[in-house]
């Protein structure tokens, strides 16, 4: 996303989330901080053959905060009501997918615009969404609807080293953290949840959280943790 | 030379001298051969393995960088690292294994295609956990789904160089790790089994013995099975760089060519080998020397032998023609082939020339002694006074006459002297008797030229005179004593001296009659020449007589 992506994404959840109060006054918040306790990205593997930084350009993009590459969800809400159809770009710069992690509702549509001098491709072999957008050039934009929920991992077939994550959820109670950590998930029904930080690669914590009604529940979480299946 | 043991010859001497100077010399040059080609065989071994493992060190790193490259290139597949990631992700949050399924088929698929231009073994793809999720190539049934490998990386090749540990073998690997953003999701393995096989082509290449030590183990080896067991237990503990080492008796030289992770690649010679094949080859050498040597030796020795013994031989030869002849008047001739051959000429020349002399005054001395005892015997009776010197000096006339040679002359003179040496046995009265003889006393005169052949028997020197004493009353009729022989039988020295005795007798005064003339004296030799008398010898007694002018011819021509 651009920089002014971030702003417009959280003012359309903002949006939504004040739809919901209206409807209903009674709910509830879970709120708090995700930290990562390591260093995930730019592990750099001592080589000789293949190094580190082989994309071009690479260095000139702005840095990245992690926690950016993380979701805040709750699992298995059960949520009935409806899904607001949502439009995210993920753009392909520098041999990147910027951002490398999405999260939509079902239906919303992800644009994969090429920034980039020469061609892309967009394909996933991910059971939630198969999918190849061919290649193209820059400044074209192809654009995938995702209709069932999972983790969509989205991959180029020219740039190899080239990724994106896609979760694609069935319900609107997920957030992406600020770039100090915090989070919101407000207007939750009262009752019991089960609230999840999820990365890509460091895995994710899940919390046991209680939604009173007009209160907002603290959950932290700390990331990676072990990678258990 | 009369001996049992004849002493050698000279060429067999030679030849034995050369033979041993040339055998001691090849006998010395073989120890030394044999002495210095272990210690060149275990430098020149040491030499090659060294040389072997510069360039399979070069060779290796070079290859493991090819490898690297090659794998790297391979590991770029998009569609297999987009299988693998989306696999591990799927894994994690479900377990549908249709759609697992379809990823590890879609990962195979890649990499047999993968591996259908690779040149490895096997193409091996494990997960950050290092458990195998698929294989590709010859090798792959070795590398089962799901089952952990064990990686140990290299010491000088990083960590893309190394030993893996499969379920079921020990692979050297290339290993690049799969990358999504900075990420790694896994690993890649391009395969090499070290096996027999493997072991066997780099023996091939580094022209040496190979013996490839993981983890203290042999995992495979061009060694015979012992040297095997034997080397795996010297390097289980430690593993040194180089040494040498008996291995099944043999003193074997090795040196470490690689060392990946816990696996050490060595490189090993036979020293015990090697020398025995260079042993052989110098062995030929020196046969083929030996028998050059022996050739020249045989040619030279020859050759030498002839040299020595040819004037030896000349100069014995000679000698021989002299003893054969006993003549110490002649003189050996001077080979003029060396100064020592002529100086032992020249010697024997003056001892020669000395023998002579003193042969010359033996003689002298011997004819004095008998002329003395001539004379002696002469005087005897008055009448027969310087008989044997008058007939002497007749015989040596006549035999001039016949034409006799002058040794001859010299038998006929010393014979003639003693002619009459017989008498010494015959008495004083019968000797001396002035009237006629008894038959009995005619027999004991006689007896004399028998008495004095008896007495002359003694003599050596005199054998040749002994005929003329014996036989000087022989007559050619067969009429004379001692054994009446006839003609040529008697020999023409007595019948000389039959016909001087006979003159003297006749020409000289006797007590019982008065001495005739000369020329009376021939015509009664005439008169029984044919019968008493050799008719030639009374004629050349007739041509002599004229020209006899030494004291017994004027002694002749007095009593004339």
């Amino acid at each position: 996303m651009h920089r002014w992506a971030r702003p417009l994404f959280t003012l359309v959840l903002a949006l939504i989330v004040a739809s919901l109060c209206a409807q209903a006054p009674d709910r509830g918040a879970v709120s708090g901080r995700v930290t990562l306790t390591k260093r995930v990205r730019g592990t750099a593997l001592p080589s000789v053959a293949y190094p580190a930084a082989r994309t071009i350009g690479r260095h000139d993009a702005a840095p990245i905060r992690e926690t950016s590459n993380v979701v805040v969800y709750v699992r298995d809400p059960a949520y009935r009501g409806p899904l607001p159809v949502l439009r995210v770009e993920i753009r392909q710069q520098h041999e990147t997918f910027v951002p490398r992690i999405a999260a939509v509702t079902i239906g919303s549509i992800v644009d994969f615009p090429n920034d980039d001098p020469f061609f892309h491709n967009v394909f996933s072999l991910s059971s939630a969404a198969t999918f190849d957008l061919g290649r193209y050039p820059r400044g074209r934009t192809r654009s995938q609807t995702f209709t069932r929920p999972g983790v969509v991992k989205v991959y180029c077939q020219i740039h190899s080293h080239m990724s994106a994550t896609i979760l694609v959820l069935d319900h609107p109670f997920f957030t992406v953290p600020n770039d100090d950590g915090t989070y919101r998930l407000p207007l939750l029904p009262p009752g019991e949840y089960t609230v999840v930080g999820w990365h890509e690669r460091a895995g994710e914590r899940a919390a046991r959280v209680r939604v009173q009604p007009g209160q907002a529940a603290t959950v932290d979480l700390a990331l990676p943790v072990e990678d258990s299946p | 030379m009369t001996g049992a043991r004849r002493p050698p010859r000279l060429l067999v001497k030679t030849l034995t001298v050369t033979f041993v100077t040339v055998a001691l010399l090849l006998v010395v040059v073989f120890v030394f051969v044999t002495l210095s080609v272990r210690g060149q065989v275990r430098q020149s071994v040491t030499a090659t393995l060294e040389s072997s493992q510069r360039l399979f060190a070069a060779l290796e790193t070079r290859r493991q960088k090819e490898m690297q490259m090659q794998a790297s290139a391979l590991a770029e597949n998009p569609t297999l690292k987009a299988a693998l990631d989306t696999y591990q992700t799927e894994s994690r949050r479900s377990s549908d294994d249709a759609v697992h399924g379809y990823l590890l088929a879609t990962i195979d698929n890649e990499l047999r295609k993968v591996a259908a231009v690779a040149e490895s073994d096997a193409l091996v793809l494990v997960d950050t956990r290092q458990n195998t999720i698929g294989a590709a190539g010859r090798f792959a049934d070795r590398w089962p789904r799901g089952r952990a490998a064990s990686f140990a990386g290299g010491t000088d090749g990083g960590a893309f160089d190394g030993i893996a540990r499969a379920a079921n073998g020990v692979f050297r690997v290339v290993a690049v790790p799969l990358r999504l953003d900075d990420a790694r999701i896994g690993t890649f393995y391009a395969a090499t089994s070290l096996d027999q096989a493997y072991a066997d082509e780099l023996a091939r290449l580094a022209g040496s013995r190979i013996a490839i030590v993981s983890g203290g183990r042999v995992l495979a080896s061009t060694l015979t099975p012992p040297a095997a067991r034997e080397f795996e237990s010297h390097v289980a503990s430690t593993t040194p760089t180089e040494g040498t080492m008996a291995l099944d008796g043999d003193l074997h030289a090795f040196r470490r060519l690689v060392a990946v992770g816990d696996t050490s690649f060595y490189a090993l010679g036979s020293i015990d080998e090697l020398s025995r094949s260079t042993q052989r080859a110098a062995m030929r050498t020196t046969a083929f020397i030996a028998i050059g040597a022996a050739a020249l030796a045989l040619i030279g020795s020859f050759w030498l032998a002839r040299l020595l013994t040819e004037p030896i031989d000349r100069l014995s030869t000679s000698l021989a023609v002299m003893a054969a002849s006993h003549d110490v008047t002649a003189r050996l001739p001077m080979t003029g082939s060396s100064r020592e051959v002529d100086a032992l000429t020249e010697t024997f020349n003056a001892l020669m020339a000395s023998v002579a002399d003193a042969e010359a005054q033996t003689e002298a001395a011997y004819t004095g002694a008998i002329r003395a005892l001539a004379a002696a015997l002469d005087a005897r009776d008055p009448y027969t006074a310087g008989h044997s010197e008058r007939v002497s000096v007749l015989s040596v006339a006549i035999g001039r006459t016949l034409g006799l040679p002058a040794d001859e002359l010299e038998v006929l003179r010393l014979g003639a002297l003693l002619h009459d040496i017989g008498k010494i046995g015959v008495p004083d009265h019968v000797l001396r008797k002035p009237g006629p003889l008894t038959s009995a006393e005619f027999a004991a005169i006689k007896e004399h030229p028998v008495l004095g052949a008896r007495i002359l028997h003694q003599v050596p020197f005199l054998a040749r005179h002994l005929p003329i004493v014996e036989l000087h009353h022989e007559r050619p009729d067969g009429h004379g004593y001692p054994y009446g022989l006839q003609g040529d039988d008697i020999p023409l020295d007595a019948r000389i001296v039959h016909v001087a005795d006979a003159y003297d007798a006749i020409t000289t005064e006797r007590a019982y009659r008065r001495g005739r003339p000369p020329r009376e004296a021939l015509r009664e030799l005439w008169r029984c020449s044919g019968s008493e008398f050799d008719a030639e010898i009374v004629g050349a007694l007739g041509n002599a007589l004229p020209g006899i002018t030494t004291d017994a011819g004027r002694l002749v021509l007095e009593s004339a």
